[in-house]
């Protein structure tokens, strides 16, 4: 629909802007430079902090330009003595009581209290009075307060409130006395480190970062996040060769994630430079001994002589190759054309804990962006728990909810934190999901879907009805965890809920940050899974070529064919149970030493962008199979550069063609992979009926919403490794003593850290 | 303390010196609930809107608006519920005469508040009262239970199909809330802070529905206009500004108490030299504060042989306004840098803080106030605190910026003198602004 | 219009206290039910609660503080940023009595200095503290809307105005 156009006056010049635009927005983008602080698009107005005054003709006194929507005829000064008096008079307040120890700050050199001052601020300091004093302290592991500093634009507390849904940091006390902080000063939270993100000044502070560097230090890399699917795009601070920090602030970095961070994005970092490295590969001369240190050609040529024995005595199948959905697309298509071209083997698959294959092969709608899900009219939620797992996702939701009308439906066993937004919560009997999808694609099932869940039919009606009833985009999102059966119909919807001025959107919540790419690549292809794999390890399987690792949960389920193996090769970050097994282990760089791309949960396909050079003799994952295959007789001809390898994707994957680095460059501005529209099953329920037939549909509800951080704190591979994630896993139990001297910060030897344990 | 009409028939006052004044029977024998019967037998919200207008009220919390056309601003069409407000928050430095109101005649008010729910179709409706006034919530609880009883709460309200509920409501010691949105904020469960306006609260106000705050004294002034017609009520005022107002005496006069005076009473000297009982101890009158600590302070000459006329325009005229009707009158013992020290330590404990001039100002201003009183003060320090002042008048979130400004600019410029001798000497001895606390 | 088909339990804290909510005897859940059907939106009664938690518990203690987040669908950071802005509310222990003196305006220059060091001396506590035995906590505080009978004091919630270094005497003594 056409935007009305308003006529607006700003400082003697006329331009049509759209109607109910806000002024301040209007005037920046026609160059007027305006001073905020407490502004921030898309949070609740505050209009508190008085910086964006300007005059208005026809209206009394100065007006707040950030609650100003504009109308047709509006006369609008920005630039003038009186406003001007006025911007210096709020900057003179504001540092009444800020200490100017700006010198000894994290902030210093990127403070909007700073940078307002020096543009807008007086020249003369008047207020020559004692300042109001509060210690500063820790409020987490993770974030360090300097209550003196604040200038009370509650930013922190709109993010903490509208963003995480937690309310964990608020503002107490009264007037001058106002101070942000949490009730009795110990912040529990799921440590985002937003409200960190989000604030001008000094005040809320990287705990893990105090007195590191100086920002302005700090090499700054926009690189896309390693942990969950969302794909959040960040900013990686480096210096001599260490990451020293990670930040998503809007000077540096404008991805889909804006300032949004969540806490493993931001704090998860340190396992990058961490002591236990792998730092040379390393060869298992005979099995049951130790690991010994090997140049690579040593390990190479021993990896490539072992392979082709095994190739020639058992055939080709017998060797399984195996990639991680955290490595690169490069490396994993490299990875791939290495087991169907060089090795010619039918046995690959990735270690994910799910598949989304069967989705991928039927997909009937566009995938949703984040922003999509920002501005949905309804949500439909089925499984999962995006605010633990895919946590920009859950902050997309609530905002849409919060701030933008939508409904969401939630359809889950476990009153999950979003339940909060609700509109519609079908609490199904656990591991029922499934039943509901199926009656939300037929109502013929609903009864069934109703037994076997355990909830009212009508709600089944009443979720179809305001799908139906959406005008605007519906957007559907299932746990990657739901069956192959399930997720085709899911991939289906379209054909249901599709119609006018309605879009059905679809957005599949997979674990890992490049679990779509590993299937975009063709590792799923033969459906084969981790646990098959390890099935027929030692069997019809006898070597294995594993880029990354095989996760906890195979190994525990899966028979223990890795030992049963006669060959394990194993690139990799740190030892872990994989490569304990391994007869060859390679060092694999980080995805902070390398180049290449991730595709996350919308299909979007973002930069990984190299912040260091590789650690120690480590290499990135497609380089050591690139040179392996050289050793064993094919060159793929990729010459050591990323984007050569990916011109070669954009070349063979049909959803990639066309794509390049420099077409990726500005990640303002993502690229989605444009999937083929896969064709529909003759009856496409018929599979997901008799699942749902066959669930046993009894058992108890689960009433209890899971405690912040259940999943975001649980140790991995990679978290294990950071000092703080390990207190948060025991409890983020709170010290004898918060408080802090500027030149002090929290250390937490892994002792500390594993007593609480 | 006494409680006297001046000047003209008490309304508000009728009651008050009467035995058991608070209970529903001696209010009844005395003309109570005479208006609300009349405006249930037949006459429809509009045509009370229609004489509150006519009786030119206007509103007696401090803002003095027009309570007709107040009311005639909430949507009619509007399919959610609405709601009457009363402000029983009375904090106002100096204003003590909502309390007397409440304790005194409970039921006058509840009857007024029963005509504005109907007039605005408010099916539920809350008394807001300070915290502080514990002893008067329960009051208004026992007379609510005596009107429902007595079928005037509730369910058809006298057979009437006109049903209505009003509940008491607690504060909790925070002087914003008494401003009207940071009231609803604070009713909703919430800090008191103050909300952006517009919207207005007559279009979206508690619980984001239509509601009309209005003051105790406002509402109490509803029955008698519907009893004796709006004109009539107007007749008893000026022709902006109908009927009769309260002012809440304090200070140094020889009767301090609560004043029944027809709105454009003719002299002010008159009112503090006679109907007051003169200047304590018969001391020189030195100043007023005519409307409550939110206005400008006035001089004795500004007053004496100027026959200041008490009404709105009357105290523009001569240089403040009425406000609450909050009179504080300071005889030649008082030093206006003190009493103005005392109000700015007000302004600051009562800020709520949420917007940076209001907050960091008045924070500033005590402390400059604080080193002069030691004797710290500077030259430059009456400019400084004048220019502080400037940038916080207007610049504020809600009105209660300015309140604070307001008290200074008015001493700094009126009673130079008080100021003057404190910042007399230049104690920088050429080495710079003293930093020491 | 969430339709849940069972109860599901009570908000997650995002400050774990340590405690277990405060329990209350069925008179004050009975009264706190009364305050609670005043309003739609239950934390409207945030104010009246908090009075009564405080009355029976002396301060909004942790525990109190819980019970208050549960009771309304909470979170204990909505019941403290409420809390600590009002000036009646005490999120830390207080004195049985709590003498406020008015120090504004007209009882300023109506002698409001005197009743505070009166009772600072008579009770050997200067402002804001309070005796060892508990017994009194000594406030100054902003107007309390009795200018006309200046000077004042309000102890607990009782009035008491026209102060004269005798009548304070008699009204402290006469405290149970
Ligand atoms: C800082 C501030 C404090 C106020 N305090 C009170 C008060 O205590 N009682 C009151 O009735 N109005 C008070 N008001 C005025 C209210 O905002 C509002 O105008 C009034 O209650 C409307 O009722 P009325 O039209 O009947 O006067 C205050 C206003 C401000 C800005
Ligand atoms: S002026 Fe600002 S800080 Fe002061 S009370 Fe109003 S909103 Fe609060
Ligand atoms: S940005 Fe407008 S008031 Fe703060």
């Amino acid at each position: 629909m056409a935007t009305e156009l308003a006529k607006v006056t700003i400082n003697g010049k006329l331009f049509e802007v759209p109607k109910g635009a806000r002024l301040i927005d209007v005037c920046r983008e026609k160059g007027f430079d305006i001073p905020s602080f407490c502004y921030y698009a898309d949070l609740a107005l505050q209009a508190s902090c008085r910086m964006c005054l300007v005059r208005i003709e026809k209206m009394p006194k100065l007006q707040t330009s950030c609650t100003i929507t504009v109308t047709d005829g509006m006369v609008v000064t920005t630039q003038s003595e009186e406003i001007e008096k006025a911007q210096r008079g709020m900057t003179e307040f504001l540092l009444a009581n800020h200490p100017l120890d700006c010198p000894v700050c994290d902030r210093g050199g990127e403070c909007e209290l700073q940078e307002m001052t020096f543009d807008w601020g007086g020249l003369e300091e008047r207020f020559t009075e004692q300042k109001n004093y509060y210690a500063e302290r820790y409020l987490s592991p993770m974030v360090a307060n300097d209550p003196q500093r604040c200038i009370l634009c509650k930013r922190c507390t709109r993010v903490c409130d509208e963003w995480m849904g937690e309310e964990a940091i608020e503002a107490g006390g009264r007037g001058s006395h106002t101070v942000i902080g949490t009730y009795l000063g110990w912040l529990d939270c799921s440590q985002c480190g937003n409200c960190i993100e989000v604030c001008p000044t000094g005040t809320l502070l990287d705990a893990t970062y105090r007195h590191q560097t100086r920002p302005w230090e700090l090499a700054q890399n926009i690189s896309t996040c390693n942990y969950c699917s969302d794909g959040c795009q960040m900013s990686i601070g480096s210096r001599a060769g260490e990451v020293r920090r990670v930040v998503a602030r809007d000077r540096y970095v404008n991805g889909i994630n804006g300032e949004f961070l969540c806490v493993k994005g931001r704090f998860g970092h340190p396992f990058i430079n961490h002591e236990d490295r792998i730092r040379t590969p390393m060869i298992r001369y005979k099995k049951g001994g130790k690991l010994i240190p090997a140049t690579w050609d040593e390990a190479i040529r021993h990896v490539a002589t072992r392979l082709d024995e095994i190739a020639e005595q058992h055939g080709r199948d017998a060797i399984g190759v195996v990639g991680s959905p955290r490595l690169t697309n490069e490396s994993l298509y490299v990875l791939r054309r290495f087991a169907t071209e060089l090795v010619g083997t039918n046995n690959y698959t990735t270690t994910d804990l799910h598949s989304l294959q069967s989705f991928f092969e039927h997909l009937g709608a566009p995938l949703a962006t984040h922003r999509d899900i920002r501005y949905a009219k309804t949500i439909v939620l089925i499984g999962g728990d995006p605010s633990e797992l895919q946590p920009l996702t859950g902050k997309q939701i609530r905002q849409a909810v919060r701030n933008g009308g939508a409904q969401l439906v939630l359809v889950n066993s476990v009153p999950i934190r979003l339940r909060e937004q609700t509109a519609l919560f079908v609490h199904v009997n656990p591991g029922t999901e499934e039943a509901v999808l199926l009656a939300l694609a037929d109502p013929a099932n609903d009864s069934l879907a109703a037994d076997k869940a355990g909830v009212d039919a009508q709600q089944l009606a009443a979720a179809r009805q305001m799908i139906k009833a959406t005008d605007g985009d519906v957007v559907v999102m299932f746990d990657a965890a739901l069956s192959a059966d399930a997720q085709v119909v899911a991939a289906q919807l379209a054909t249901v809920f599709g119609g006018e001025g309605r879009r059905l959107l679809l957005h599949p919540l997979p674990l890992f940050n490049n679990s779509v790419g590993a299937h975009d690549m063709g590792l799923m292809d033969r459906h084969l899974s981790p646990y098959q794999m390890l099935d027929m390890a030692g069997d019809t399987i006898r070597a294995m070529y594993v880029a990354g690792s095989f996760l906890p949960e195979h190994l525990e389920q899966g028979s223990d064919g890795l030992a049963k193996l006669d060959f394990l090769v194993v690139q990799e970050l740190f030892e872990n149970a994989t490569t304990a097994a391994a007869d060859v282990v390679l060092p694999a760089a980080s995805y902070a030493e390398v180049d290449g791309t991730f595709t996350n949960n919308s299909g979007l396909v973002q930069r990984v962008r190299q912040a260091i050079p590789p650690l120690h003799q480590s290499k990135a994952d497609w380089m050591i199979v690139d040179q392996l295959a050289q050793e064993l007789g094919l060159d793929f001809g990729y010459q050591l550069s990323p984007s050569a390898v990916f011109r070669d994707i954009a070349k063979n994957v049909a959803a990639y063609s066309g794509m390049t680095y420099p077409a990726l460059k500005d990640e303002s501005k993502p690229v989605q992979a444009r999937y083929a529209a896969g064709a529909a099953g003759a009856d496409s329920t018929a599979a997901l009926r008799s699942r749902v037939e066959a669930l046993a549909g009894n058992g108890e509800k689960i009433t209890v919403t899971p405690d912040v951080g259940e999943e975001l704190f649980r140790l991995g591979m990679l978290t294990e490794k950071v000092p703080q994630f390990r207190l948060l896993a025991s409890g983020n139990p709170r010290p004898e003593t918060t408080a802090v001297s500027p030149l002090y910060q929290i250390t937490v030897t892994r002792e500390q850290a594993n007593g609480h344990g | 303390m006494r409680i006297e009409a001046i000047g003209c028939e008490p309304l508000q006052l009728r009651r008050v010196h009467l035995e058991n004044s608070r209970s529903i029977d001696v209010y009844r024998r005395n003309g109570g609930y005479e208006a609300l019967k009349k405006v249930l037998d037949g006459m429809s919200p509009d045509d009370v809107i229609n004489e509150v207008k006519k009786s030119a009220l206007r509103g007696r919390g401090g803002a003095g608006f027009p309570t007709g056309m107040k009311w005639s601003f909430v949507p009619k069409d509007s399919p959610k519920p609405k709601y009457v407000v009363c402000n029983a928050d009375e904090s106002e430095p100096g204003t003590f005469k909502d309390r007397y109101l409440m304790e005194r005649d409970p039921h006058m008010l509840l009857e007024g508040m029963l005509i504005a729910a109907y007039a605005l179709n408010a099916k539920t409706n809350y008394i807001y009262t300070r915290g502080e006034y514990r002893y008067l919530i329960d009051i208004m609880d026992v007379a609510l239970e005596e009107a429902r009883a007595a079928g005037l709460l509730g369910n058809n309200i006298l057979g009437s199909n006109f049903s209505c509920e009003i509940y008491t409501h607690t504060g909790a010691g925070a002087y914003i809330c008494g401003e009207e949105t940071a009231l609803l904020s604070s009713l909703e469960g919430l800090r008191g802070h103050p909300r952006m306006k517009p919207p207005f609260p007559a279009v979206s106000g508690l619980y984001a529905c239509p509601t009309v705050v209005n003051n105790v004294e406002t509402l109490t002034a509803v029955p008698d206009i519907i009893k004796m017609g709006g004109e009539a009520y107007q007749k008893l005022g000026t022709e902006k500004s109908g009927g009769t107002k309260l002012w809440s005496v304090s200070g140094h006069v020889n009767q301090p108490g609560v004043y029944e005076l027809p709105m454009g009473y003719d002299d002010m000297e008159k009112f503090i030299m006679e109907d007051c009982g003169g200047i304590l101890g018969g001391k020189q009158l030195k100043a007023v504060i005519p409307g409550g600590s939110s206005v400008y302070i006035m001089r004795a000459d500004q007053i004496i042989g100027k026959d200041v006329r008490m009404d709105y325009e009357g105290l523009v005229a001569a240089g403040s306004s009425v406000g609450s009707g909050g009179f504080i009158v300071m005889d030649e013992t008082v030093d206006v840098f003190e009493s103005t020290k005392n109000l700015t330590e007000f302004y600051k404990h009562e800020s709520c803080g949420w917007c940076t001039p209001c907050r960091e100002g008045t924070d500033w201003l005590v402390k400059v106030f604080k080193r002069i009183d030691n004797g710290g003060g500077r030259p430059e320090d009456a400019q400084l605190m004048l220019d502080l002042c400037d940038n916080i008048e207007g610049k504020s979130f809600c009105p209660l910026g300015d309140a604070a400004a307001w008290p200074i600019q008015s001493a700094i410029k009126r009673f130079p003198e008080d100021f003057k001798k404190r910042l007399a000497t230049d104690n920088t001895d050429g080495h710079g602004p003293d930093r020491s606390p | 219009m969430s339709s849940q088909l069972v109860k599901i339990g009570p908000l997650s804290q995002p400050v774990s206290l340590g405690v277990e909510p405060a329990t209350f005897s069925a008179d004050v859940e009975a009264e706190i039910d009364r305050h609670l059907a005043k309003y739609p939106v239950m934390r409207s009664a945030i104010l009246p609660l908090m009075f009564i938690v405080q009355r029976e518990r002396g301060y909004l203690d942790p525990p109190g503080v819980l019970y208050l987040a549960n009771r309304m669908q909470l979170r204990v950071t909505d019941i403290w940023e409420v809390a600590t802005f009002y000036s009646m509310l005490h999120t830390k222990p207080i004195g049985k009595y709590h003498i406020q003196v008015c120090k504004t305006l007209s009882c300023k220059i109506m002698g409001a200095t005197k009743v505070t060091e009166h009772c600072s001396q008579k009770l050997g506590i200067g402002v804001g503290e309070t005796t060892p035995d508990g017994r009194f906590t000594l406030s100054e505080v902003e107007c309390l809307g009795s200018c006309g009978t200046a000077p004042m004091m309000q102890i607990n919630f009782d009035y008491h105005e026209n102060l004269t270094p005798e009548k304070i005497d008699q009204v402290l003594d006469a405290l149970p």
